[in-house]
């Protein structure tokens, strides 16, 4: 009985090493970079989602003289790996969309725990505001 | 028993007509930019062109080597983009997305009236400015490009086991017409993989 026991729990072990899939990170203590965070706001329709990918933070600046680029750093909250579809949608200041021909769908595969930006350029000097869409990916 | 049956076929055969009659196909319509597309391991679907084309132009706009440009905006050409993959493929599907994006952006205008070996995108918007000029009794005034854009598309395969693994690679630059350096280059991979099918690659 003892024997099946540490056999099974050492069977056990070796399958979930094998499978770990989580991210470890260095980088510096105290970082150089001054980003200029946006604040946003978040609805949630698929909480299974939200609860999988954290938003971490939105950052922005401006590239080629007038046009946006949007940073948006997400997430993995859990251990095991997940796919997950991003589209980021911009719009301008009237509040109508620009659409814009880059603004596709996109899949990104997300290892456990692994942090990964996600940005996008407005490839109109109007484009004022963003939204990013996630969908969870198969 | 014989009657039984004449009226069992009478009542079965048109019901199995008008079930073959109402069968519904599998088309449908899906988002071209969407996640519903195919993705597949024989060509480039047009989600990867999609994704090429678009982190090349964030590439090329968050870089501002086209703010450097003289006069704004600038005129593009596009050259050379080489096929090495084993696909027949219009390179339009790359290129021509990237020109709408710099286009929009209003930082490159793309010249239509001239091409690579002197073939004319658009060969009525050239005629007819010869023929204004000539009419003027002028002699026609080419606008030269400032870049030209130029690049390759690559394959690799894989295959281990029963898993096959492709990748598409798309290699672009930017050229300045008067010194002939690249100002900017990029490269993008796609990669996917999937299951060998019974026959078939």
């Amino acid at each position: 009985m003892k024997i099946v026991a540490t056999a099974t729990a050492l069977v056990g072990l070796a399958l979930l090493s094998g499978c770990a899939t989580n991210v470890n990170t260095v980088s510096r203590s105290e970082s150089q970079a001054t980003p200029a965070m946006v604040s946003d706001k978040r609805v949630i329709t698929d909480v299974s989602l939200g609860k999988a990918i954290r938003i971490v933070g939105v950052n922005e600046a401006a590239v080629s003289g007038n046009l946006k680029k949007v940073q948006v750093t997400i997430e993995n909250a859990k251990n095991n790996a997940r796919v997950v579809n991003y589209k980021f949608e911009w719009t301008n200041q009237d509040g109508m969309s620009t659409g814009g021909v880059t603004e596709t769908w996109k899949t990104l595969p997300l290892a456990g725990r692994e942090t990964v930006t996600i940005s996008s350029v407005a490839t109109s000097p109007k484009a004022v505001d963003f939204t990013l869409k996630l969908l969870e990916g198969k | 028993m014989k009657a039984r049956f004449l009226v069992l076929s009478a009542a079965v055969l048109p019901a199995a007509f008008f079930l073959t009659g109402c069968e519904t196909t599998d088309a449908r319509y899906v988002d071209s930019k969407g996640t519903s597309t195919i993705v597949s391991l024989d060509q480039i679907d047009i989600q990867d062109w999609n994704k090429a084309a678009e982190e090349m132009v964030a590439s090329l706009l968050a870089n501002g080597v086209l703010e450097r440009a003289p006069e704004q905006p600038s005129i593009m050409a596009i050259s050379r983009i080489v096929n090495n993959t084993q696909q027949q493929i219009d390179t339009d599907s790359l290129t021509k997305k990237i020109r709408i994006a710099l286009n929009q952006s209003g930082k490159v205008v793309t010249t239509t009236t001239l091409g690579l070996g002197g073939k004319a995108e658009d060969p009525l918007a050239k005629d007819a400015a010869e023929m204004q000029a000539m009419l003027g009794g002028q002699k026609k005034v080419t606008t030269l490009p400032f870049y030209t854009l130029s690049g390759k598309l690559l394959e690799d395969r894989a295959r281990a086991g029963s898993t096959r693994q492709v990748t598409y690679t798309f290699q672009l630059s930017l050229t300045t017409v008067k010194d002939g350096l690249a100002v900017w280059e990029d490269e993008k991979q796609i990669t996917k993989q999937g299951k060998k099918p019974a026959i078939g690659f």
